[in-house]
C-alpha cells in the first residue's frame, strides 16, 4: 500500500525516522534530494577553493593542516553523494557532467580565496556556516541514514573551525597581517551572512520543516552563526558589521543588507544602499568569478579518462 | 609527578574525537626534571593535520600542573597503529561510528 503524505507527516511529527526511500513519499524524496545536493556540492567545491589558497601556506605543517581539511571536505561530499546514489541519483553525471553554473554551492565559494589569510578566515567563517547548517540537520533531520553519517562530519568540522580560529589569532598579533585579516573579514563576513539565504519574511519553510529536513529557519541559523562568529572577531580586535542588541536578544546587522557586491574587487558597495533579494538571487544564478575554474578542477580528470577510453 | 602528568594528559583530547591523547596511544613517555615536563609524543601518521594543535593543547594543559614551569615535547615518530588505542578509546570511537 502506498504511503500517503499525511501518514508520513504523522510519523515524522511523532519523532520517527525515515530509514530509506521505501518509507517515504515522492514529495519527501524530492525535497531530501534537493537538500542533499546543496550539501554535497558545498563540501565538494570547498575542496578546490581551499586548495588554491593552501598554496600560500606559511610552512609545511600549516600546509598539511590545510590539505587535511580538504581531504575531510571531500569525505563529507562523498557521504552526501553516496546517500544520493542510494536514492537512485546518477551521481557520476551529477558531479562530472553538470555545467559549472548548475552547481548548488553557495555563491561565497565562487569568489576566489587567494591567500593563507583568506583561507583561515574561510575556515573560521564558511566552515562555521557549514557547522551551523549541518548541526541543525543532524539534530532535526528525519532521514536516518543522513543523521548517522553526520556524527563524524560534525566532529571533523570542529577541527576546521579550530584551525581557522587558531590561525586568525596568530595573524592578529602581527600589525601588517592584522590589516590583511581585517580586509578579508570585511568582504567575507557579509558574504557568509548571505549564505543562509532569504530572510524568513520572504521564504516559507513549511515543507522543509514539516518533513524534518531542517529545524531552524534561515534567520535563526544566521543568528546562530553570528552568536560565535561576532565574539571571535571582537576578541581579536577585528571590526565586524554586526553587534548584539540586548533589548532584542539578538544580533543586528549594521550595514545595508543585502547589498551589491563587487566580486572582482572583493568589496561591498554599502554606499549604494540595500538591494532586493531578487537582485541577490540574480547574482547567485550568474555565479561568481571562480565558478568555472573550481568545477573544472573537479571534472578535469574524468574528462581525460573518458577521452582516453574513446581513443 | 609522572603520574600527575599522565593524569593531566588524559584530559587532552584529540582535536576531532573526544578521545584523549593517552587513550589514542600517542604518548610514549613522560618525565619530570626541575620544573620541566617532558613528553615523548608520536602521531597517528606523518601527515597528521593536527600536530600543532595537539602540541599546543598538551603544552597548555601541562603548564597548569603545579610545579611545571616548562614543557618539552619530543616528536618521536614511533610507528602508530590502531592497536595502540586503549579499549576505552576504542569504545568511544565505535560509538561515533569510527571503526
Amino acid at each position: 500500500m502506498a504511503l500517503t503524505e499525511e501518514a508520513l507527516l504523522e510519523r515524522i511529527r511523532s519523532g520517527k525516522l525515515v530509514e530509506g526511500p521505501e518509507y517515504a513519499t515522492e514529495r519527501y524524496l524530492e525535497g531530501l534530494k534537493r537538500t542533499l545536493i546543496v550539501s554535497a556540492d558545498t563540501e565538494l567545491i570547498s575542496a578546490p577553493a581551499y586548495f588554491r589558497a593552501a598554496q600560500d601556506a606559511p610552512n609545511i605543517n600549516a600546509y598539511i593542516s590545510a590539505t587535511g581539511i580538504i581531504q575531510d571536505e571531500l569525505g563529507h561530499a562523498h557521504i552526501a553523494y553516496r546517500l544520493l546514489r542510494d536514492l537512485g541519483v546518477d551521481t557520476d553525471a551529477l558531479v562530472f557532467e553538470r555545467e559549472p553554473k548548475e552547481f548548488k554551492h553557495p555563491y561565497a565559494f565562487d569568489v576566489p580565496l587567494e591567500t593563507w589569510t583568506e583561507l583561515v578566515v574561510a575556515n573560521a567563517f564558511y566552515d562555521r556556516a557549514g557547522f551551523v547548517l549541518l548541526g541543525d540537520v543532524y539534530r532535526h533531520t528525519s532521514y536516518a541514514p543522513w543523521k548517522r553519517a553526520l556524527v563524524k562530519v560534525d566532529r571533523e568540522e570542529n577541527f576546521h573551525l579550530r584551525h581557522g580560529e587558531r590561525w586568525m589569532e596568530i595573524l592578529a598579533q602581527d600589525p601588517d597581517k592584522k590589516k590583511e585579516l581585517q580586509r578579508a573579514v570585511d568582504w567575507m563576513f557579509v558574504l557568509t551572512l548571505e549564505w543562509f539565504g532569504l530572510p524568513d519574511s520572504l521564504k516559507r519553510h513549511t515543507d522543509q520543516i514539516a518533513y524534518g529536513l531542517k529545524g531552524l529557519t534561515n534567520d535563526q541559523l544566521r543568528q546562530e552563526w553570528m552568536k560565535t562568529a561576532v565574539p571571535l572577531c571582537e576578541r581579536l580586535g577585528l571590526r565586524v558589521p554586526a553587534h548584539y542588541e540586548p533589548d532584542l536578544g539578538q544580533y543586528v546587522i549594521d550595514v545595508p543588507f543585502p547589498a551589491e557586491f563587487d566580486a572582482e574587487k572583493k568589496q561591498w558597495l554599502f554606499e549604494k544602499g540595500p538591494i532586493t533579494w531578487d537582485q541577490v538571487l540574480a547574482r547567485w544564478k550568474a555565479r561568481g568569478p571562480a565558478n568555472e575554474e573550481l568545477v573544472k578542477a573537479i571534472q578535469r580528470g574524468y574528462e581525460r579518462i573518458r577521452k582516453a577510453l574513446k581513443a | 609527578m609522572e603520574a600527575k602528568l599522565m593524569e593531566a594528559l588524559c584530559e587532552v583530547l584529540d582535536p576531532e574525537y573526544p578521545v584523549s591523547v593517552v587513550d589514542l596511544g600517542l604518548v610514549r613517555g613522560v618525565a619530570y626534571e626541575e620544573g620541566k615536563a617532558k613528553v615523548r609524543l608520536t602521531f597517528t601518521s606523518l601527515g597528521c593535520p593536527c600536530t600543532e594543535i595537539i602540541k599546543e593543547d598538551i603544552r597548555n594543559r601541562l603548564l597548569q600542573v603545579e610545579g611545571v614551569q616548562d614543557v618539552e615535547i619530543e616528536e618521536v615518530f614511533e610507528p602508530w597503529s590502531a592497536e595502540d588505542i586503549s579499549p576505552k578509546g576504542r569504545l568511544i570511537l565505535l560509538q561515533l561510528g569510527v571503526t
